[in-house]
């Protein structure tokens, strides 16, 4: 450690840090726009200028390196006339608009020149104009305002992995922007919004909405993915205005993924359910909350003990997940579940205690070796996977298993595109090579096989991934076994990603099939046997039978055939068709409560709005429901109430990936024709998210499509754009067809969780393919 | 001497009566009394009546809604909200001045950047149903052009001022 | 001519009676509501206002002379609101008790030597009796109306009219010395002579005392601590609307022209002519009596608005301090000083 003095005060510092992560972390003020903790030093808007002793000119504070005995002075008057000179210039091109820019009120430029700028400029010359870029329906741009600092270019290069901005010419004739006209892609492209000291790139979906001062700031946590990313909810009047990060080194850093950020639109969505519905004569009409609970109640009491069940979305609260559970229960049924869309659940015996990830977010990062399994990481768990290419540009290496070459923003060392039933096959060879079992699975090692086993053999650190399209996929038992005896043969950490933000949260709370709150063991129905109809009443929570289900075909077939109560935050043909109580629910930003990520942080939130008109969080009408079939224990007051009461149950479970035995299972799929490629769009995740404006216009929302490659194509002889017949089992769709040479051959790419593909059963199944 | 003097003065009560005497004074003065709504009292360019929204010109309605007035009224009475209009300026979706919170005070006046919120010289109004003490923007905009004449006029005339 | 008296003389005694009554009430009620306006036109005048000039009569304005009226209307037909906690009966009967004694005491005033309802030799003392009773209205209204404001007014006007009263009554025994009567028509005919015998001049310090100690009494300016607007909003009538409030301000106003008329009855000589003694009161033979004493009654009632447009209201100390122990003893003093005046047959008054 080394000393240095800033303005008189002596401070310790580490040798080679820069100068301005002193005085930051004193919290001594320098003023700054280019410098950014997470991105790479720039020093070229010269606002951070401080006077060091014996320096015959002012230093930038972000690039001067801290030496022993170094005296600073940040307010001394030549660094007072640097600052107000530097400011000086970047006012020069800079529009005096403030009133009609967005950043007007929360503005880095409006604030420093508030503090360190002068009065009067000197420049009286016209002022540069640039042309502004359409760049997506994320990110609105104002690029006049741009003073260059390239904070987005850098975080572009950095953090996003994709080098979509850049800065052309020089000097005055210097612009940001992308180089052809196109839509940002990244998943993370909303970050540029906050990194952006100016309003050059704003929030489209926000634009011209609300003004910084009329927000008051809440504290959340993100619902989508399995990182619980924390986020500021900004409030106007009742109204989730707009979602911003909020800082946590250990989950999101600074960083928010497109769909944590944008998917607040959804809760304006004309289908917002806003009143309790009753069935009466087969058609749904409008109820009151009595009248409506009297109805579920009336069917709860009504239902034969066993034949209660629930589907629960894996994005519920742990408070919600425990009174349902709790519920059923009380009712002496065993029947509920998270896992909508599993379809594997032979193995059901073996599963762990706690399952996640296998390793903490930032151990990630030194990661040696990373496998990921059936995982489109970069979309599904945008800020995972800015954890793995960390580890990639640390040195570590990525291999990949999947049926679609999917696109990563780092080089993958070992990428195994393959059918999805080979996908067992390519697992146990790298398992084989490794020289661990094969759980029974017939290998044929090949090179490939060899160089990933060494790869992870030689790791000190690393993890196998499981993503969700091994999750969805038919051998999942199997998939997770061979991760297993790979991630124990080669010494590292193998974990799933799940499908919501409360996966690893459902199993504490008991929303499985086979385990109750605390751990206890149980036995009741999982869901997909429930989808199969074991039930006679269903009890949906905050999930849609169209985009949440493994296979909406028998979903909609298990719904049709009981009596369904569906807690919802929004209408859906099918449960307008089906449910027989709509009891409307409090979503992301309206409710309390509580979600355990992938590593096992467990994260309270408060609501930050009411819900939209008669509309309650959910716990509250699980408590007054619970209340109504007279079971015992619903006397909770608040969700802080209902989370104590669990947590005290589930005492010190800790995460834990091991394996229980189980008996051996067969590889069931192997299907002889063409082969349906599943998984969940980005953007399709949740119904928050299907109905979040912006983030469907984007190109990462499904287009639509039937993808497949050229040559399957050609076996079809079908063309790009031509319309085909899909028929899978009983359901059958028209989709135009896209040739996307990334997935693999004899497959075609059609994901659950879209409109298309509800006629459908489970997204990994053999179809055939008919020109139309 | 000057003790005896009050005294004799408390004791013939003489400031009463100098009190009297200047009010009975003043019984005889001609009253100041403007009798409205026959006479009016001059109006000066500064007055802070109704409010009103102004136009460009061209036509085009002045308001970005930047929305400084809703911060700087005390009284809390502006309400507004905005988003891109279809050409992707920004402009108000709504902006209504509850003038039973108004306190006529004329912030929102000065700390308009285009001009567009004025006081005019209109103070004779008067509601009948509850909601009509809401100048929603259609009012705001009905009375700027109505009196933009005027508008135009007080502030060249106090534009040194300004 | 005869015919009316035979007819007047044929008439019941009772019947009779209320026709006198009738007769002094209704110039009384007129006065008191032409006396609002003209308070409301002089402060005006005086504040360099206009006061009342829109409500007239047929479409015209005439200066607001409608004003009274369209008041008086207006408050025949308020809402008599009774606060939930108030004693009813009391709250009812407390405006009553008000204007009952305001009325009552004109009862033996002499418009003239002759014109008297009733001509009692005990007229003062009757007077003395009816004017103390009025308070008993303000103190039933003030505990009638269960509110703190109320009772506070009530307290203020009961402590302010026990201080006055005395120094009232004493300056009343200064008049009934020099007069050596309690008989009101010969208390005036005492003063025969000029104005100079008139017995303000003797008796000024008593004259003086008399008519503040009567505005005292009547609760006005500068002395309305019990209405008091600025501390408590307006006192013992705080509760009252519609006709009870006009009945509080009916007897409010009686009282004012009460006091008015007895001060120039007692001294400025009543209906005497101010130019007797004097070469030209020939001239003026003419004029009845009553209007002289109706001129002087002007004067003093006049008097009343200009105290009240001239004078801030008195703090409550002060008023206590200048009720007991200024009044009091000038009183005291003066009495002995007239008394001695009357034994020494002081010229030329008592000679």
């Amino acid at each position: 450690m080394i000393t240095i003095e800033v303005d008189g005060q002596s401070l310790e510092a580490r040798p080679g840090q820069m100068l301005i992560e002193i005085t930051d972390a004193a919290g001594i003020t320098v003023p700054r726009f280019c410098y950014h903790k997470h991105l790479s030093v720039a020093a070229n808007c010269r606002m951070c200028l401080v006077e060091v002793e014996k320096a015959p000119k002012p230093l930038p504070a972000c690039a001067t390196p801290v030496m022993d005995g170094m005296k600073v002075f940040t307010r001394s008057p030549l660094a007072r006339a640097a600052q107000k000179g530097t400011m000086e210039f970047l006012l020069i091109n800079h529009p005096l608009d403030c009133p009609i820019c967005d950043q007007g009120g929360e503005c880095e430029l409006q604030d420093v020149a508030m503090g360190y700028g002068g009065d009067v400029s000197q420049f009286s010359e016209r002022k540069r104009v640039v042309r502004d870029e359409d760049i997506g329906p994320l990110i609105a741009t104002d690029m006049t305002r741009c003073i260059h600092c390239t904070r987005c270019v850098r975080f572009g290069g950095e953090v996003a992995g994709l080098r979509e901005l850049g800065a052309t010419g020089r000097g005055e004739h210097m612009r940001i922007g992308v180089f052809i006209e196109h839509s940002i892609g990244s998943e993370l492209s909303g970050n540029v919004i906050d990194l952006c000291p100016v309003g050059a790139l704003t929030s489209k979906p926000f634009r011209f909405s609300a003004r910084a001062w009329e927000l008051t700031q809440h504290d959340g946590v993100a619902l989508h993915d399995g990182v619980g990313s924390n986020v500021h909810l900004h409030v106007r009047r009742n109204k989730l205005m707009r979602v911003a990060p909020r800082e946590n080194e250990a989950l999101n850093q600074t960083w928010l993924s497109d769909r944590d950020r944008f998917s607040y639109k959804g809760l304006e969505s004309n289908d917002r359910l806003t009143r309790p519905m009753l069935r009466e004569n087969g058609k749904l009409r409008a109820a009151g909350w009595d009248e409506a609970l009297q109805g579920a109640a009336a069917i709860l009491k009504d239902t034969q003990s066993g034949h209660l069940g629930a589907l629960v979305s894996p994005n519920a609260t742990l408070e919600e997940m425990y009174l349902t559970g709790k519920l059923v229960r009380a009712l002496g049924s065993d029947n509920i579940d998270h896992r909508l869309r599993q379809c594997d659940f032979r193995d059901d015996a073996a599963d762990p205690q706690l399952p996640w990830l296998g390793q903490r977010f930032e151990d990630i990062e030194d990661n040696d070796a990373t496998l990921l399994v059936g995982s489109w990481l970069r979309k599904d768990q945008p800020l995972l996977n800015h954890r793995v290419r960390q580890s990639v540009l640390n040195g570590g290496a990525v291999l990949a298993i999947n049926p679609v070459a999917y696109d990563f923003n780092y080089e993958l060392d070992v990428d195994i595109v393959c059918r999805p039933s080979e996908m067992v096959q390519e697992l146990a060879g790298i398992a084989s090579a490794l020289g661990a079992s094969t759980a029974g699975v017939e290998v044929s090692e090949d090179e490939a096989h060899r160089t990933a086993a060494e790869l992870l053999k030689q790791a000190q650190r690393g993890g196998i991934i499981l993503g969700t399209a091994a999750m969805m996929h038919p051998d999942f038992a199997l998939l997770r076994r061979l991760a297993a005896n790979i991630a124990q043969a080669a010494g590292i950490s193998w974990g799933t990603v799940g499908f919501g933000a409360n996966d690893t949260g459902a199993w504490l709370a008991g929303a499985v099939p086979h385990r109750r709150a605390g751990g206890s063991a149980a036995q009741g129905a999982n869901a997909r046997s429930m989808k199969n109809g074991s039930c006679d009443t269903l009890m949906l929570l905050g999930c849609e039978p169209e985009g949440d289900l493994a296979d909406p075909l028998n979903g909609a077939q298990a719904l049709g055939g009981a009596r369904v109560i569906a807690m919802s935050a929004f209408m859906s043909p099918l449960l307008e068709e089906l449910a027989d109580v709509l009891l409307p629910m409090g979503l992301f930003g309206e409710t309390s409560g509580t979600v355990v990520n992938l590593q096992g942080d467990v994260q309270h939130f408060a609501g930050a709005v009411s819900p939209p008109g008669e509309a309650r969080p959910a716990w509250k009408i699980l408590r007054v429901l619970g209340n109504l079939v007279d079971a015992e224990g619903f006397e909770q007051n608040s969700s802080a109430e209902v989370r104590d009461e669990l947590l005290a149950l589930c005492g010190e479970i800790q995460p834990d990936n091991t394996l229980g035995s189980a008996e051996a299972v067969q590889q069931a799929y192997q299907p002889e024709g063409l082969q349906r490629v599943g998984g969940v769009p980005m953007y399709s995740v949740d119904a928050l998210t299907r109905r979040s404006a912006p983030l469907q216009a984007t190109p990462d929302a499904w287009d639509g499509h039937l993808r497949m490659n050229a040559e399957t194509a050609a076996g079809l002889s079908v063309e790009d754009g031509s319309t085909v017949c899909l028929s899978q089992g009983d359901g059958r769709v028209e989709l135009p067809v896209r040739i996307d040479d990334c997935v693999a051959d004899q497959c075609v790419w059609l994901p659950a969780g879209v409109a298309e593909s509800v006629p459908l059963g489970c997204s990994f199944a053999e179809v055939s393919v008919e020109k139309v | 001497m000057n003790k005896i003097v009050s005294y004799v003065r408390s004791l013939f009560l003489f400031e009463l009566l100098k009190g009297l005497g200047l009010t009975g004074r003043y019984m005889f003065t001609r009253p100041f009394t403007l009798e409205y709504p026959e006479e009016k009292a001059p109006v000066s360019p500064r007055f802070r009546g109704l409010h009103a929204q102004r136009r460009y010109p061209n036509g085009e309605e002045r308001c970005i809604a930047c929305k400084l007035c809703e911060a700087v009224c005390p009284a809390l009475a502006i309400t507004i909200e905005a988003a891109p209009r279809e050409d992707g300026e920004r402009r108000t979706t709504r902006y209504d001045i509850d003038l039973f919170k108004c306190i006529f005070c004329g912030f929102c006046e000065e700390s308009c950047p285009v001009d567009a919120i004025v006081e005019t010289r209109v103070y004779e109004y008067h509601f009948e149903e509850r909601g009509e003490q809401i100048m929603t923007k259609d009012k705001l905009l009905a009375m700027g052009e109505k009196y933009e004449e005027q508008l135009a006029a007080d502030r060249a005339a106090q534009a040194a001022v300004r | 001519m005869d015919s009316v008296i035979e007819l007047w003389n044929a008439l019941p005694l009772v019947v009779q009676i209320l026709l006198k009554i009738v007769v002094i009430m209704v110039p009384l009620m007129l006065m008191v509501a032409y006396y609002t306006y003209f308070e409301r036109k002089i402060i005006g005048h005086m504040q360099v206002r206009m006061g009342p000039n829109r409500v007239g009569f047929f479409g015209f304005r005439m200066l607001g002379l409608g004003q009274p009226i369209a008041d008086a209307v207006k408050l025949m037909f308020k809402e008599i609101v009774i606060p939930s906690g108030a004693n009813k009966l009391l709250f009812v009967i407390a405006p009553m008790l008000s204007i009952g004694p305001a009325l009552a005491a004109w009862a033996v005033f002499p418009f003239n030597a002759e014109l008297a309802l009733t001509n009692i030799n005990a007229g003062l003392l009757y007077i003395l009796a009816l004017t103390s009773l009025g308070v008993y209205g303000v103190i039933i209204a003030g505990w009638a109306s269960n509110s703190k404001y109320a009772l506070l007014g009530a307290m203020r006007s009961a402590a302010q009219i026990v201080a006055y009263e005395i120094a009232m009554g004493f300056a009343l025994v200064g008049v009934l010395v020099a007069a050596g009567s309690l008989n009101l028509q010969e208390i005036v005919l005492a003063q025969q002579g000029s104005p100079l015998h008139w017995f303000w001049l003797p008796l000024l310090p008593l004259f003086v005392i008399y008519f503040i100690s009567g505005v005292a009494e009547t609760n006005r300016a500068p002395f309305d601590v019990a209405e008091g607007e600025s501390e408590i909003v307006a006192g013992f009538h705080v509760e009252y609307s519609g006709m009870t409030f006009a009945v509080f301000f009916l007897a409010e106003y009686a009282n004012m022209i009460l006091i008015s008329a007895l001060s120039a009855l007692m001294f400025l000589g009543g209906w005497l002519s101010p130019f007797q003694g004097a070469g030209i009161e020939s001239w003026f033979s003419w004029v009845p009596g009553f209007f002289w004493l109706l001129l002087k009654t002007f004067v003093f009632m006049f008097l009343f608005l200009w105290f009240r447009a001239t004078f801030p209201r008195y703090r409550y100390d002060q008023i206590m301090r200048l009720g007991w122990k200024v009044f009091i003893p000038i009183t005291i003093v003066w009495i002995v000083v007239v008394g001695l005046m009357k034994v020494n047959h002081v010229p030329w008054w008592f000679n």
